[in-house]
Parts: structure tokens; C-alpha cells; sequence
């Protein structure tokens, strides 16, 4: 997996890039550490580019989601792909996240 | 650092206590003395941690080649000997540090040489020791994942059938786990005598964390629903214990049945699990309407639903974990849903074992030469009627 980072206004976007799975979940959750203690406050997860996610890629979007929302910031995804649309739907994960169809949607929000 | 010194002159003793008295003063050194190789051997029983041994080479009843000889069968990589002789006599040193001698120094003894050698040889037994001391710990840790992997398969269902006096269903289930210890886990039992209960799950983890967190989920969910409970009440209950104890923010998917033996009925509750299929009598297959539920563990009070489906005699269902449909060939290919389902086409006709095995063997096929990177759990279940 590949994150790629960006500023734009207030928002931070990740643009993840391939598989975020138990072999590599940890980046992300590095990623997430780091962005919190730099006291950002608005992320967007843009999925564009992510192929597949595993249980702990949720896990780890979901302790993203816990805590920037503890901060009272956003932790939102966008231009999710069909397959991880579907895991989303299955989990119940998109009854928790705010998804947005495009990175100008979640941004405008 | 314990050191011994072997040497048959001697006010050797005498020279070495004073020379470094502050060291062994502070702690830093303890000594060890010997007179000739038979001596050394002796007290290197007595005292087993020894790290250093500073010998001579020309001794009574053993001298310091043979000893080294003797000190190397030990095999022990924590024992460094450093060879202490006259500056003439080379060819023994040489042929000491054939041997496997650690280092040397010349007599007369320069003591601050001799205590940089000391130093260095010291540095490397300790690298060792830790090394030695981790590799145990390392050991010490796989005994235990082994023993934890024995308790985890324990509280699974092992005993196929499980019921043998059942006629009217047949019931197989299997979870291979892609470390030790794994986060899947699957369970049925009778609630009564019409009911029987099934569940599969799949743990958001993998290793000791999610092992610790699948025992507790199968715990809660299982005295739920003996209790008589509907699928989307155990899922409620089940899901507010998990949340209010969860501290790593890891969940649990679920899909817990009730099949109904008399009519072949089942409701059920879908917690973010992968949709199990219908393996039709007749060879089709269909997946099971998802609930759109929520896995457990992470929301507080939330909301389950339960919906319903029929098995006509006949007809199996068929539960799985993503381990099975994401299993990944060396290409980096999945094993995909579609794959899942042509496989099971193939086996319809099949008794329950049958199926699991089918799909396993498949599954090994498909994946040949990758490693396994998720845990791989499967539940069958067939309605045969009265």
C-alpha cells in the first residue's frame, strides 16, 4: 500500500494506493498518530486507488474515525470502489462513515 | 562478569587481585583461579557462569590446548577463552586460536592490554548472552501460542456428528488458522429440541489479541442465545457487552441461524458478516439476504434485524469466513466469490464434510506456493428433514 498526502484548505487528504491489509495496516495507523498529534483536524480518506481492504484496514479507519471525532474533527472517505463499497455495506460500515462519491464532495461538506 | 584464570605460576592470583582489585572491589569482575587445565574443569562445573577464561598454555596434568579442546565440546557460545602465554612461543598461540580462542595476550602480562581484551571479550558474551537469554524467551513464547492454539481449538465443536442420533440435519464446520492462534471461530448447539443455533464469526485481528477477543465473543453470544434468545436480541445483547469493553477498537462479524428441524426454517441475524450461501438440492446456488446490520463491538445500542429463509430437504447451507473468497494466489489474484461458487456447484450432492473439504482442497489448489494470510473457517450445514 501506498499513502499519499495532501493539504487542501483545512483538510488533510490520504490518497490510499493499493491493498490495506494485516500486513500493512500499521502504516496507516502511523499516518493517523502522526496527523493527530500535529493537531490536524479534518482528513480525508480518498479511495480511489485502494483495492482492497481487510477487517484490520477497517479496524484501523474505524479508530481514525473514533478519534478525530473525540477532537471534534472529521474523518471522512470518498470515491470508494465498487468491491470495498460492497465491504462497507456488509459491515455496516457505511452506517458509521460519512462517503462521499468525490474528493469535491467530501471537501465541500 | 565472572572470569577464571588458569595458570600454574603462582603468584598469578596475587598479581591479577591486585592489578584489578578496584574493579572487583565495584563488582565489575569476579575471579575464578585454577593451576592447570583438570583444575579449570572442575571449577568450571562448580561455577557454570563463567564467562571469561584467561589460560596459559604450558600446565601440569592438562595444558591449555587440550583444555580448549575440552572447553569447545561444551559447545557453549557464551564461554569466550582467551589464551595468555609467552611471547615466544607463537606456534602454541597460533595454533590456540585454531582452535577457537577468542583473543590473547603476551606474558609478561601488559595488565592494561590485558584489560582491553578483557573489555572487547567481555562485550561479546554479553551480545551473546542476550542473544541466548531472547532466543529462550522466543521459545518460551512459541510453547505458549502452542498451548493457547490447544485451548482455542478445544472450544470449538470438534465431535462430528454432533449429534448422532439427529436425522433430519447433518452438520460440519472446520477453522484452519493462518498464524498459531486465530480470530475465527465458529459454534452451533441445540437450544432445544427443534432449534439448533449456528454461528460463524471472523475476529477484525489476527494473533493473540483477536484470539483473546474471539473467546469472549463465542462465551457471550453462546449463553445468549441458549437462553432462547432471537438472533437480532443476541446480536443487541451480544454487541453491548462488546462494546462497552472494548478497548482496541477491534470487532467482531457474525452471522448467528436458528434453523427450525421441523420446517427447515432459518432466521437469522447478518452482523457485517460475508453473507452465507444456499446450496440448493438441485445445484443452484443463492446467497442469504444481508440484514445490513452492523458487526459487533463498536457501537453501543445499536439496532439488529432479523430476516428468514428456507431449506427444503435437501438443501445445505454454507458459511464461510473471507479467508475462504480472499485467499490469494502467488499472482496476487483472489479467490473470489465466483470461483466459491462454481466450486460449490460441483459439490452439490455432497454430504456436509464432503463440501468443506472440497472447498479446502480447492481453496490449496488455487493458492499453491503463497502463504496463507488469513484465517480460513467454514460451517456447513444440511437440512435432510423428517
Amino acid at each position: 500500500m501506498e499513502i499519499i498526502e495532501k493539504k487542501e484548505d483545512s483538510f488533510v487528504i490520504l490518497n490510499l494506493k493499493g491493498r490495506l491489509d494485516t500486513t500493512n495496516y500499521g502504516e496507516l495507523e502511523k499516518k493517523i498518530f502522526e496527523l493527530l498529534e500535529k493537531k490536524e483536524n479534518n482528513i480525508i480518506i480518498d479511495c480511489e486507488k485502494l483495492d482492497y481492504i481487510s477487517s484490520s484496514g477497517l479496524r484501523i479507519l474505524l479508530m481514525g474515525l473514533k478519534k478525530f471525532k473525540a477532537n471534534k474533527g472529521k474523518f471522512v472517505l470518498c470515491d470508494l470502489q465498487e468491491n470495498i463499497k460492497e465491504i462497507f455495506e456488509i459491515s455496516g460500515f457505511s452506517s458509521i462513515f460519512d462517503i462521499y462519491e468525490s474528493q469535491d464532495d467530501a471537501l465541500k461538506a | 562478569m565472572k572470569i577464571m584464570s588458569v595458570d600454574d605460576e603462582p603468584d598469578m592470583e596475587l598479581l591479577i587481585r591486585q592489578k584489578f582489585r578496584k574493579k572487583i572491589k565495584n563488582g565489575e569482575y569476579e575471579f575464578v583461579f585454577a593451576e592447570n587445565g583438570l583444575e579449570a574443569l572442575t571449577k568450571l562445573i562448580e561455577h557454570p557462569d563463567i564467562g571469561i577464561i584467561l589460560t596459559d598454555i604450558n600446565m601440569p596434568e592438562m595444558d591449555g590446548l587440550t583444555l580448549l579442546t575440552k572447553i569447545n565440546e561444551l559447545k557453549n557460545p557464551t564461554l569466550k577463552t582467551v589464551i595468555v602465554s609467552a611471547y615466544g612461543d607463537m606456534e602454541n598461540i597460533r595454533t590456540a586460536m585454531n582452535r577457537g580462542a577468542f583473543d590473547f595476550a603476551t606474558k609478561p602480562i601488559d595488565f592494561e592490554d590485558l584489560e582491553i581484551t578483557i573489555k572487547k571479550t567481555i562485550e561479546q558474551v554479553e551480545v551473546l548472552q542476550k542473544a541466548e537469554k531472547d532466543s529462550k524467551q522466543l521459545s518460551a513464547i512459541r510453547h505458549d501460542l502452542k498451548i493457547a492454539k490447544q485451548i482455542q481449538q478445544s472450544i470449538l465443536p470438534k465431535k462430528f456428528p454432533p449429534f448422532p442420533n439427529r436425522k433430519d440435519f447433518e452438520i460440519y464446520a472446520s477453522m484452519n488458522s493462518a498464524k498459531s492462534v486465530g480470530g475465527d471461530f465458529y459454534d452451533f448447539f441445540l437450544i432445544n429440541d427443534e432449534m439448533l443455533g449456528f454461528v460463524i464469526a471472523d475476529v477484525s485481528d489476527k494473533g493473540i489479541p483477536a484470539a483473546i477477543y474471539m473467546a469472549v465473543s463465542r462465551t457471550i453470544i453462546r449463553a445468549a442465545a441458549l437462553t432462547g434468545l432471537s438472533p437480532e436480541k443476541c446480536m443487541e445483547y451480544s454487541n453491548d457487552l462488546l462494546s462497552k469493553e472494548n478497548i482496541s477498537d477491534m470487532f467482531v462479524t457474525v452471522f448467528y441461524g436458528i434453523l427450525n428441524t421441523k420446517t427447515g426454517e432459518i432466521i437469522y441475524s447478518n452482523a457485517g458478516h460475508n453473507p452465507p450461501c444456499i446450496l440448493k438440492k438441485d445445484g443452484t446456488v443463492i446467497e442469504t439476504e444481508l440484514t445490513h446490520d452492523i458487526v459487533l463491538g463498536i457501537m453501543e445500542d445499536a439496532k439488529f434485524k432479523t430476516k428468514n429463509i428456507s431449506l427444503k430437504p435437501g438443501d445445505t447451507i454454507y458459511l464461510y469466513t473471507d479467508g475462504v473468497t480472499e485467499a490469494m494466489n502467488k499472482k496476487h489474484e483472489l479467490y473470489s466469490e465466483k470461483r466459491l461458487e462454481k466450486e460449490l456447484i460441483k459439490l452439490k450432492d455432497s454430504s456436509p464434510q464432503e463440501i468443506i473439504n472440497g472447498i479446502i482442497s480447492s481453496v490449496e489448489e488455487f493458492t499453491k506456493g503463497a502463504e496463507q494470510s488469513d484465517d480460513i473457517t467454514m460451517l456447513t450445514l444440511k437440512y435432510d428433514g423428517n
